[in-house]
């Protein structure tokens, strides 16, 4: 579980997070949804230690990012947005590379199963700069939940892909939820892609959480709205006035 | 450290798969063979030259001139130039990429996810470098005793080969420095072409700059080599060249390299240990750049703001 209590980080001459909790519960797939500069990718690196909080806290399956964060980033995966890794060394090499980053144990065995489970197995051999770049973020993906991790966090996962490759990754997604129990935490601006995968969503603007339950839940309670579009912009819009 | 042997690794492999890289690795060591071939071409001709004055004073009855002193390891005084040119481009070309490379494909992002310690990115990087230039310097160093065997017609004495390896780690030292100033400032810009200009700027000051300024202030003198029958110009220091000379690292690096492969004869059959203990301010400033720039990136990797 990840529980966020009253987090605010400060940049020079810009609050980025102001005061935000919040909980994404064991298995869930949560959809972080924003604008652009809303905050979603300042929260996404405090949850995956690469930054630290101004105040306020996040604990991880009870660790504290802050305290603990080389626990922490032992039981989590991680997929930044357009990850180009090493163009010269082929998709095993990468893998290998950052498995062991991962202290992944046996790690040639964990590659084949990830790929296979991908259904990548084919190009393990091919050098990634010769990749698609729908293909270079399965690699990506591949590497994030090598280790197998608890919870696995993205950063627009799907940015930049055409709809046959939005629609292979979120398939992945789904089936690593399910066969591997991870929780997903994903920052996207695809409203569409939210609805189709997510069981939880948030929604945060200029730094505020503005709204954080089951997609279920949000649907039942805006049920006069046809999309989840038409929520999201009432949402928002009722904060700005 | 966890994770230094495998990001050191990383680094092997794939330097090794830049052709870039691989050219300029193939520069040195065909410049290292032409130095050797240089170098034993040029003592043959002085030998012969000799050999010539000798027949002809026989000859003539006129005064025959003293045996002159074969130092063989002067055959390989070309190198010293080579790894102030040629070394320490390779060690930038090898470094000012290597951490800004990182934080554009996104895959410092990645690593610093990984449960180990941001140091070790750092020196994991170093030791990859450090791998790569010693096994160059190596690779060198095993061409060379074998065409100074092939040349000179004997295999270098323990002596000799001791004065080589001491060189070669001095000449690692130097191309380390440059590889530690070209991943700091690869730390700190945003931009690896801004990188690359800023340290090859500070290559053309240390390698040609400087060198020819302590060089301006030098005072000379004139000598007639009594073999070749040339007049030639001798350099001699002065306060004002010395010190113009110590802003330059490849100014100390020419004088101890120079030292250690016989080119000086006053300092030619002087034990490495003593030319060591009396070059000792220049071999520690030619070590010393290196550990502060390591620190300064070690730093520079623990902040926050590296993102």
């Amino acid at each position: 579980m990840l529980v966020a209590e009253h987090l605010t980080k400060f940049y020079p001459n810009i609050k980025a997070l102001d005061d935000l909790s919040l909980e994404v519960s064991d298995g869930a797939i949560f959809g972080f949804l924003g604008h652009n500069g809303a905050g979603k990718t300042t929260a996404l690196s405090i949850f995956t230690t690469l930054m630290l909080p101004s105040s306020g806290s996040v604990m991880i399956q009870d660790m504290d990012v802050v305290k603990d964060n080389l626990k922490v980033r032992g039981i989590l995966g991680y997929l930044p947005e357009n990850v180009s890794l090493y163009g010269e060394l082929t998709v095993r090499e990468n893998l290998r590379f950052l498995g062991r980053l991962s202290e992944v144990r046996k790690v040639d065995q964990a590659i084949d199963a990830t790929l296979e489970m991908l259904g990548f197995s084919q190009w393990s051999d091919s050098k990634v700069k010769t990749l698609s770049k729908g293909m270079r973020q399965r690699v990506g993906i591949a590497q994030s939940i090598l280790h197998k991790p608890k919870i696995l966090f993205l950063d627009e996962p799907t940015s930049g892909l055409d709809p046959e490759g939005t629609a292979d990754i979120r398939d992945i997604l789904l089936r690593i939820n399910a066969e591997l129990g991870t929780t997903i935490f994903m920052n996207t601006h695809m409203l569409s892609e939210v609805t189709k995968i997510c069981t939880d969503i948030g929604i945060i603007s200029h730094g505020r959480l503005l709204l954080a339950d089951t997609l279920k839940n949000v649907e039942t309670q805006y049920k006069d709205c046809k999309s989840l579009e038409e929520i999201y912009f009432r949402i928002g819009n009722g904060v700005a006035q | 450290m966890t994770g230094l042997k495998y990001i050191a690794g990383k680094e092997l492999k794939a330097s090794f798969r830049n052709k870039e890289f691989l050219l300029i690795i193939a520069v040195f060591l065909v410049m290292s063979i032409v130095s050797v071939y240089i170098g034993s071409t040029t003592k043959n001709a002085e030998l012969k030259a000799y050999e010539s004055i000798i027949a002809t004073a026989t000859t003539t009855g006129t005064e025959v001139p003293t045996t002159p002193v074969i130092f063989p390891l002067a055959i390989l005084k070309n190198l010293v130039e080579y790894v102030v040119m040629i070394g320490a481009v390779l060690a930038i070309f090898l470094g000012y990429d290597a951490f800004q490379g990182e934080r554009q494909g996104g895959t410092l992002r990645l690593m610093l996810t990984k449960p180990i310690p941001r140091e070790s990115i750092i020196l994991g990087k170093l030791l990859g470098a450090g791998l790569i230039i010693g096994l160059l310097l190596t690779v060198t160093l095993l061409f060379n005793i074998a065409l100074f065997a092939y040349y000179t017609g004997v295999f270098p004495d323990f002596v000799e080969t001791l004065r080589v390896v001491v060189f070669l780690l001095i000449a690692f030292a130097y191309m380390m420095s440059f590889y530690a100033g070209a991943l700091y400032v690869s730390t700190k810009t945003r931009e690896s072409s801004y990188g690359f200009l800023l340290m090859m700027v500070v290559w053309i000051f240390i390698s040609f700059v400087i060198p020819q300024l302590a060089e301006s202030q030098k005072s000379y003198a004139y000598a007639i080599n009594n073999i070749a029958g040339t007049i030639a110009q001798v350099p001699g220091e002065t306060v004002l060249s010395s010190a113009i000379g110590w802003l330059s690292p490849a100014v100390q690096f020419k004088s101890v390299g120079s030292d250690l492969l016989q080119a000086v004869s006053e300092t030619a059959t002087i034990r490495v240990d003593r030319l060591l203990v009396a070059n000792i301010a220049k071999v520690m400033y030619l070590i010393v750049p290196s550990v502060v720039l390591t620190l300064l990136s070690l730093r520079e990797v623990k902040k926050e703001a590296i993102l």
